[in-house]
């Protein structure tokens, strides 16, 4: 059996070519045309990348792309690092209801990307009577533009993409958090070192490798995200909140240009392959 | 004579039709499952699968009587998603690719780019002559192709009117400056004075493009090329975008109104009492008269979109097409039947919607009413959105350039010229 492995791969890659290969590459193949969706490839070349390249507006939606992606993957660090330490926490002291926090935050994970942004936009609502503004009110702050001011929008958009994706961070922290030898607080304990100091010199040395691992996967969930930003700005006010993927998402169904579409799909693609790289690469460090 | 079809209809589904819809309607078929022929329809949530129960009844009926006459036949319902954009493109993709719905609902924005696709199948034979004359002209001209061939039929349009609470703003402004004057006097009692989409979403193009309209503009040139930021077309833009632009600046209408990309926000405002006016759809008349209490709504009163001067008006009219897609006589045939037995008139009449031909509004009573003489009086200024198959670009940049200008981020000369020059490269690769 294990002289012939081919074998055994074959139904997976016969899987994974029909899913995943063969679209990409029809993708590749008509970022090289001029298909629309309302005709055919006529002709191939590199109008759709010049396209690309020329439109005024690629600037300042990769610009948003980064501040996003960046923005959300810090708070997605530290948000995830925060309740997973929380619950390690809560567990090793045998507190109750620590199992709940875990489900009630796996629950924003599992909420779909478009109901994620249905659900913020409510709560960011600017109406007299939105539920945020009006608690700000009520407790005498003033209300906040969430999502009709630009640079707002941005902010409500990250915290609404960590609200969602803070679970992922949390469960990989927690395992990797429960992997800590407890023998090293321990000797720490006996060494008189304060809770900081066990923090910055066992805990955050010890989760490196879970750090690492999970800022490329949620850099790449990140990058992808598009449907919750739909959902909840449309990209919008403007293109303040249009990123990346929603301008390849608007470029296809709005401007019907399969050809500039697919090119804009394929830098994704193309970034997003590279951060996996760094993925397997630190994977790989891990095990030797 | 006139019918009273709507409670019939009603009466009927709430009576006798259940028990046969048990069988011969579900999720996702009319009719019986190992009937000899199928036809596919691709339909929108508002009538057969409504939410609305009352509602849904009533085509169940319609549905299960036309289905009965046609015992060899199923039809085989595919439920469209509500992102109409994404939705109705990705079914254009489908019938190029021969794997769209055999029959289907086509937005009436939409139905300038399936006709240049050439994925329609004529449906003149099924019509008489003097009903599609009878369709009002900016229906006809868009449901016929270059050929002469009606390719689908509208069967129902719709109107953006400006809904205001008379304790608030008695008289009805005829005018942009009156409807400014009249907002600013409600946002200093406390209220929001004026409610209009602007987030990035079709409603919020489609709702000033009256003012545009009104304003001398025009979108696209008769070949269907863009001309919105040239000549006179720009310096109309300019006006209109202004107004809106004003409308904000002066407080107005509050800056959240970049963020409102839904109908139903009109009517939670009314609902809650703090809004005076709002730029609505005709529909959401009868929503205002299920939402608010008798003694409210009777404050609530409906009007033309003012214009630039009160004799320049214009709004915008949409709607709803149902058309072949498919090459067979048969299902096209039927195609034809299920929207004259089932959508135009007697839908109509069950939903409220506006017919788009004359006679229908004299054939049933479910149009009787001041507020459908307003619509009907407002419809001789109505506007389609341009036939042409950029249009749905061109509305993608304009509610680019409305966030821009109304939250500060541009100046609206150059958003108009950034919004103008994508268009125009979009054009070049249709």
């Amino acid at each position: 059996m294990a002289a012939r492995p081919l074998l055994w791969l074959l139904p997976i890659a016969l899987v994974l070519g029909t899913v995943y290969v063969i679209p990409v590459a029809d993708v590749v193949r008509l970022s090289f045309s001029d298909a629309t969706l309302l005709r055919p490839a006529e002709s191939y070349g590199l109008s759709g990348y010049a396209a690309m390249l020329e439109a005024r507006d690629l600037g300042v939606v990769l610009r948003n792309t980064v501040v996003f992606t960046v923005a959300s993957v810090v708070g997605l660090q530290l948000a995830g690092l925060l309740v997973a330490l929380l619950v390690a926490r809560g567990d090793r002291r045998g507190l109750p209801g620590m199992t709940a926090l875990r489900t009630i935050v796996l629950a924003a994970w599992v909420v779909p990307g478009v109901a994620n942004g249905i659900i913020w936009q409510t709560l960011f609502s600017e109406a007299p009577f939105g539920a945020i503004n009006s608690t700000l009110a009520l407790i005498g702050l003033p209300r906040v533009a969430w999502l009709s001011d630009p640079e707002m929008a941005m902010v409500s958009a990250v915290l609404a993409n960590v609200w969602q994706g803070t679970a992922f961070s949390m469960v990989v922290f927690y395992a990797a958090r429960r992997a800590i030898d407890p023998r090293l607080y321990e000797a720490a304990e006996v060494d008189g070192a304060r809770p900081f100091a066990r923090f910055v010199y066992i805990t955050l040395p010890q989760l490196k490798g879970a750090i690492l691992v999970n800022t490329v996967l949620v850099t790449i969930q990140t990058l992808n995200t598009f449907d919750s930003i739909l959902a909840l700005t449309g990209g919008g006010p403007g293109r303040a909140t249009e990123v990346l993927s929603l301008h390849i998402f608007n470029r296809v169904f709005y401007n019907y240009d399969l050809g500039g579409g697919s090119a804009l799909a394929l830098v994704l693609v193309a970034i997003s392959t590279a951060l996996t790289l760094v993925y397997i690469a630190l994977l790989g460090r891990g095990r030797t | 004579m006139t019918l009273r079809l709507s409670t019939s209809v009603a009466a009927i589904a709430l009576t006798a039709a259940p028990l046969a819809a048990q069988d011969l309607i579900t999720r996702d078929r009319v009719g019986l499952p190992d009937a000899p022929n199928a036809m596919s329809f691709r339909l929108t949530a508002y009538d057969l699968y409504s939410s609305d129960l009352e509602m849904r009844a009533a085509f169940e009926a319609l549905f299960t009587e036309f289905i009965e006459a046609r015992p060899d036949w199923r039809i085989d319902t595919q439920l469209a998603t509500d992102n109409i954009g994404e939705e109705q493109a990705r079914m254009l993709e489908q019938a190029r690719a021969g794997r769209g719905p055999d029959c289907a609902m086509i937005d009436s924005s939409q139905l300038a780019t399936f006709k240049a696709a050439g994925v329609l199948a004529p449906m003149n034979d099924h019509w008489a002559e003097e009903e599609i004359a009878d369709l009002f002209p900016f229906v006809r001209e868009a449901v016929t192709d270059a050929d002469g061939n009606l390719v689908a039929w509208w069967w129902f349009t719709d109107l953006r009117v400006l809904y205001r609470d008379t304790a608030v703003v008695p008289e009805a402004p005829q005018t942009w400056d009156e409807l400014e004057a009249a907002a600013v006097a409600a946002s200093e009692a406390g209220l929001e004075g004026i409610l209009f989409n602007g987030a990035r979403w079709e409603g919020t193009t489609f709702d000033w493009l009256g003012n545009f309209w009104a304003a001398g503009g025009e979108l696209v040139d008769e070949d269907g090329r863009p001309v919105f930021g040239e000549g006179e077309n720009r310096e109309a833009f300019l006006e209109a975008l202004g107004y809106y632009r004003s409308l904000v600046e002066s407080g107005a209408a509050p800056g959240r109104v970049t963020t409102i990309n839904n109908y139903d926000e009109f009517n939670a405002a009314a609902a809650a009492g703090t809004a005076a006016m709002f730029v609505g759809g005709n529909w959401q008349y009868g929503q205002l008269a299920g939402t608010l209490s008798e003694e409210r709504f009777a404050d609530w009163a409906v009007s033309e979109l003012p214009g630039p001067t009160a004799e320049d008006r214009a709004t915008g009219t949409g709607g709803w097409t149902i058309a072949a897609l498919s090459d067979d006589p048969e299902k096209v045939q039927l195609c034809a039947e299920m929207v004259k037995e089932i959508y135009s008139g007697a839908g109509n009449a069950v939903q409220g919607l506006l017919p788009t031909s004359a006679a229908q509004y004299e054939t049933y009573d479910a149009f009787e009413g001041p507020q459908f003489d307003l619509f009907a009086e407002a419809l001789v200024n109505g506007r389609p959105r341009p036939g042409a198959a950029i249009y749905p670009e061109i509305s993608n940049q304009i509610q680019i350039l409305m966030g821009d200008v109304l939250s500060g981020a541009a100046e609206p000369e150059a958003a108009l010229d950034a919004a103008f020059e994508a268009s125009l490269a979009a054009y070049e690769r249709l």
